[in-house]
């Protein structure tokens, strides 16, 4: 019996072009992809904003945090007024040398405190509940790219339903949430190979054996980088535990083979800390920031590291004033992380006015839009769509 | 040709492979005794048999009593996942498959996603709206559909008031579940949303608030009324262009890509709007047509991830006892079809759209798993010679890739494929995991 391995090298097979996967054509032309690639990862619950990037030194947060103040001298310090959350250590060296930028104090009008309505906000770009159904702000933005490509150009790594951020109209988008789910035990390249050598039957027959051969194609060479990356690839991020790190890796082993997609989108779930907060968001904060550290050095370490950016967002703050069960409620703005080396590193906007609530929350000084439209101009180089335009101003976040 | 009466003929036998044929397209795919049954039936008989939604046996009723009881049970608990998994029981393990199938026809038709809907309850009493009228007058199920709650907080109609309009029950109406797009004007949209002003849902149920709703004239399709909600509803069903959209709907779920002509579906359309929509008629029309029986007609189509899940349980009979319904419904969703909570108010797209690189892996672990035996609590792998001395068949490897080729797969194909493996694998026993490949192979997605 042929093994898949065997099977990809038949020149059958290979004389097929038109089934042969893109990712194949390239790989067998030794040509490398140069291109910019985005990953997002969602704080899915509503981040505490104020534990996060903590104004140590404003009153406000000693009077409004009681049971949930964090000790002034376990804080590690950015400036005279503002301190990571000491589980952030990581996160604090990045932005040393200059791999993070720290958007403060995100949001948009008329703040949605309701999960889904403000996810589908921030998903969507758009503040009316009734265009929630439209496309998301980076699947439009894949609907730009070359339509001729085949494979996916995003992929979302996550056991949840697909990000309504990446639903666009004809692009393709994988979904995975384990590289072993590409790992096919049977006889999958016989299978494939058997097909290929019978003539199709129908139309629908060959788009049914190509599809099958694209798949098992894939799927073989998922399994080769598994097998390399087993044996060679020195991984900080293999050293850590938890899904974040899991699904980050999963992210890091797919770039590192070539796999084509311009944006990468997983999801850290857990923030929602309603009650008994100190301990969940420190455990979170510490799996984001060891996380993130690991996957920009292992990207680094590949030699992608001028590829690579990073945006962490949650969908809404948190309130000021903590709750009766040592936890908080639903706020509004919050801190947005830029990671990776393109990004201008350093704080970007105005620390959080505790004196200017809105019912009990932070007002927003910065639009979230304004961020999107910097990484589909400056970073992914789309034309930003047409409701992003008024957002278009000043931040830079990109380097120059 | 058309819709005359299929009779069978030495050309066109009625053999296991049209058995087949009309039991995978009007349900799921058979066990070895059904198709035996089938053969011993003839055509007319067993089409009757799947026709007859009235039958009242002990099977049926023990089905009925239990799919209830599991179904209350999930509304009282308010879950999801317990939803899903009810549904899945009732698709395994129904005495009356066309039932099942046609529900799910309709629940696609009507898409409702309980994503925005976050009702259990909701979303149980529409299926059930559904499966009552399934094979019933259209009007019917168009209005107790569109009336339940779930469609009503699904559209957003309770914001529709004669003050401010809202056009997503009135739009969809119109574009999804009567005419079809391209049908009316943007005109007519707004119009018919004025008829359906007031409609909202109080305490669970369905509310005409008549303060709400816009007693006015209003235009629609060019007939001038003071349309109420109702009223929109009956015009629409008399309209052409909705009949024909019932007649496309119907052959999307029982023909293959490019059988039925223009002519075809215009003569079932016609046949329709002067039966008040009659779909016990049209489906009877359907199944029993040269048509259906056709060659161009017998694989031609995709399997969606229901009819693959749900065919290979019941063909392998491995519903009894069932596995874990909450895996199958898990299954279900991580290969596109999520019950229940379809992508969008377009439904699944259907056809080609179920296949992609993700679920052609999918529905190939899903087989290596199934054979594992891996959907029960406790693993309980196949045993290949099971089925064979059931039916008293001699259980030799031969014998044994012999009939799981033709229980499962579409003929000569799967059979040399199996041959094929297990002679390079130069074993006595067949292994199970020929099962999966059978299951899963290039020829099993298209039935």
């Amino acid at each position: 019996m042929l093994n898949r391995r065997q099977v990809l090298q038949d020149a059958a097979l290979f004389s097929l072009a038109s089934t042969i996967p893109v990712f194949m054509k390239s790989a067998a032309a030794g040509e490398k992809s140069n291109d910019r690639i985005l990953v997002v990862i969602q704080l899915s619950g509503g981040n505490d904003g104020l534990n996060t990037i903590v104004p140590w030194k404003n009153e406000g947060y000693a009077a409004n945090r009681r049971e949930l103040r964090l000790k002034e001298e376990s804080l590690i310090r950015i400036d005279d007024e503002t301190a990571f959350h000491p589980a952030m250590g990581r996160m604090a060296e990045l932005m040393q040398d200059g791999r993070l930028a720290i958007v403060q104090g995100v949001g948009y009008p008329n703040p949605n405190r309701s999960h889904d309505a403000s996810m589908a906000i921030w998903h969507t770009a758009k503040t009316e509940v009734d265009e929630h159904r439209s496309n998301g702000w980076l699947g439009q933005a894949l609907d730009t790219f070359d339509p001729q490509s085949r494979g996916p150009k995003g992929v979302s790594v996550s056991d949840e339903v697909m990000p309504a951020a990446l639903r666009s109209h004809h692009t393709m988008i994988a979904s995975i949430d384990s590289l072993q789910d590409f790992q096919v035990k049977s006889f999958p390249m016989q299978k494939a190979s058997s097909s290929v050598n019978e003539p199709p039957s129908s139309p629908l027959a060959e788009f049914m054996k190509r599809t099958t051969l694209d798949a098992y194609a894939t799927a073989s060479q998922i399994d080769s980088l598994l097998s390399r990356s087993a044996s060679k690839q020195v991984s900080a991020l293999s050293k850590l535990e938890g899904p974040l790190a899991r699904r980050l890796k999963i992210v890091a082993d797919l770039i590192r083979a070539d796999f084509g997609p311009r944006v990468y989108y997983t999801q850290q779930s857990g923030y929602d800390t309603h009650s008994s907060q100190l301990n969940t968001h420190s455990q979170l904060l510490g799996s984001l920031s060891n996380g993130l550290k690991a996957f920009l050095d292992d990207m680094e370490a590949a030699g992608y590291a001028d590829r690579i950016a990073v945006l962490c967002f949650s969908e809404f703050g948190r309130q000021v004033a903590e709750n009766a069960s040592a936890g908080t409620d639903h706020g509004t703005a919050g801190p947005v992380f830029l990671a990776g080396k393109p990004f201008r590193s350093g704080l970007h906007g105005q620390p959080v006015d505790l004196n200017q609530l809105d019912q009990n929350a932070p007002c927003h000084t910065v639009d979230f839009r304004s961020i999107y439209v910097e990484i589909l101009r400056d970073w992914l180089q789309v034309k930003p769509h047409e409701e992003l335009r008024p957002f278009e101003g000043k931040l830079a976040l990109f380097q120059g | 040709m058309n819709w005359s009466v299929w009779k069978p003929s030495p050309k066109q036998p009625w053999d296991t492979k049209r058995v087949k044929h009309l039991l995978r397209r009007s349900g799921f795919s058979p066990d070895w005794k059904t198709i035996q049954a089938g053969l011993g039936d003839g055509v007319g008989g067993t089409i009757d048999q799947l026709l007859d939604f009235s039958r009242q046996d002990e099977s049926s009723q023990q089905f009925e009593s239990l799919a209830k009881t599991i179904g209350d049970a999930a509304v009282g608990a308010d879950s999801a996942d317990r939803l899903r998994a009810w549904w899945v029981f009732r698709m395994i393990m129904t005495p009356k498959p066309l039932e099942e199938r046609l529900t799910l026809l309709w629940h696609n038709h009507f898409a409702t996603s309980n994503h925005k809907v976050n009702s259990v309850a909701a979303m149980y009493e529409q299926n059930l709206l559904i499966r009552t009228h399934c094979l019933g007058k259209f009007p019917d199920l168009l209005r107790s559909v569109v009336k339940s709650p779930a469609m009503l907080i699904w559209l957003d109609a309770s914001t529709n008031r004669k003050e401010h309009p809202n056009e997503n029950l009135g739009r969809e109406l119109m574009e999804l579940f009567t005419l079809g797009e391209g049908n009316y004007t943007e005109k007519d949209v707004t119009e018919a949303s004025r008829s359906l002003t007031g409609w909202t849902v109080t305490a669970q149920k369905f509310h005409l608030e008549p303060a709400y709703h816009d007693p006015g004239q209003k235009t629609v399709l060019g007939t001038t009324r003071s349309f109420s909600g109702d009223g929109l509803l009956d015009f629409l069903v008399k309209q052409p262009a909705t009949a024909r959209r019932i007649a496309w709907r119907l052959c999307q779920m029982f023909f293959g890509e490019g059988v039925v002509d223009e002519p075809a579906m215009k003569e079932l359309s016609d046949g329709l709007l002067a039966r008040d929509l009659d779909l016990k008629w049209a489906v009877e029309t359907i199944l029993r047509s040269e048509l259906f029986f056709s060659d161009a007609n017998i694989r031609s189509r995709i399997a969606s991830p229901v009819e693959y899940v749900i065919g290979a349980i019941r063909c392998l009979e491995m519903n009894q006892p069932p596995p874990s319904t909450f895996f199958l419904a898990a299954q279900l969703r991580h290969l596109g079809q999520d019950l229940f909570h379809p992508p969008s108010v377009f439904g699944w797209p259907e056809g080609r759209a179920w296949i992609d690189t993700r679920s052609v892996l999918a529905r190939s672990q899903f087989a290596d798993q199934l054979v594992e035996g891996q959907f029960y609590q406790t693993k309980r792998p196949i045993d290949v010679s099971k089925l064979l001395k059931q039916y008293g068949l001699a259980h030799s490897t031969k014998r044994s890739q012999a009939f799981y080729a033709d229980l499962i797969g579409n003929g000569e194909e799967s059979t040399s494929l199996a041959k094929e493996e297990a002679n390079a694998k130069g074993e006595d026993a067949m292994p199970r995991q020929i099962i999966a490949e059978i299951i899963s192979s290039v020829d099993n997605q298209i039935i």
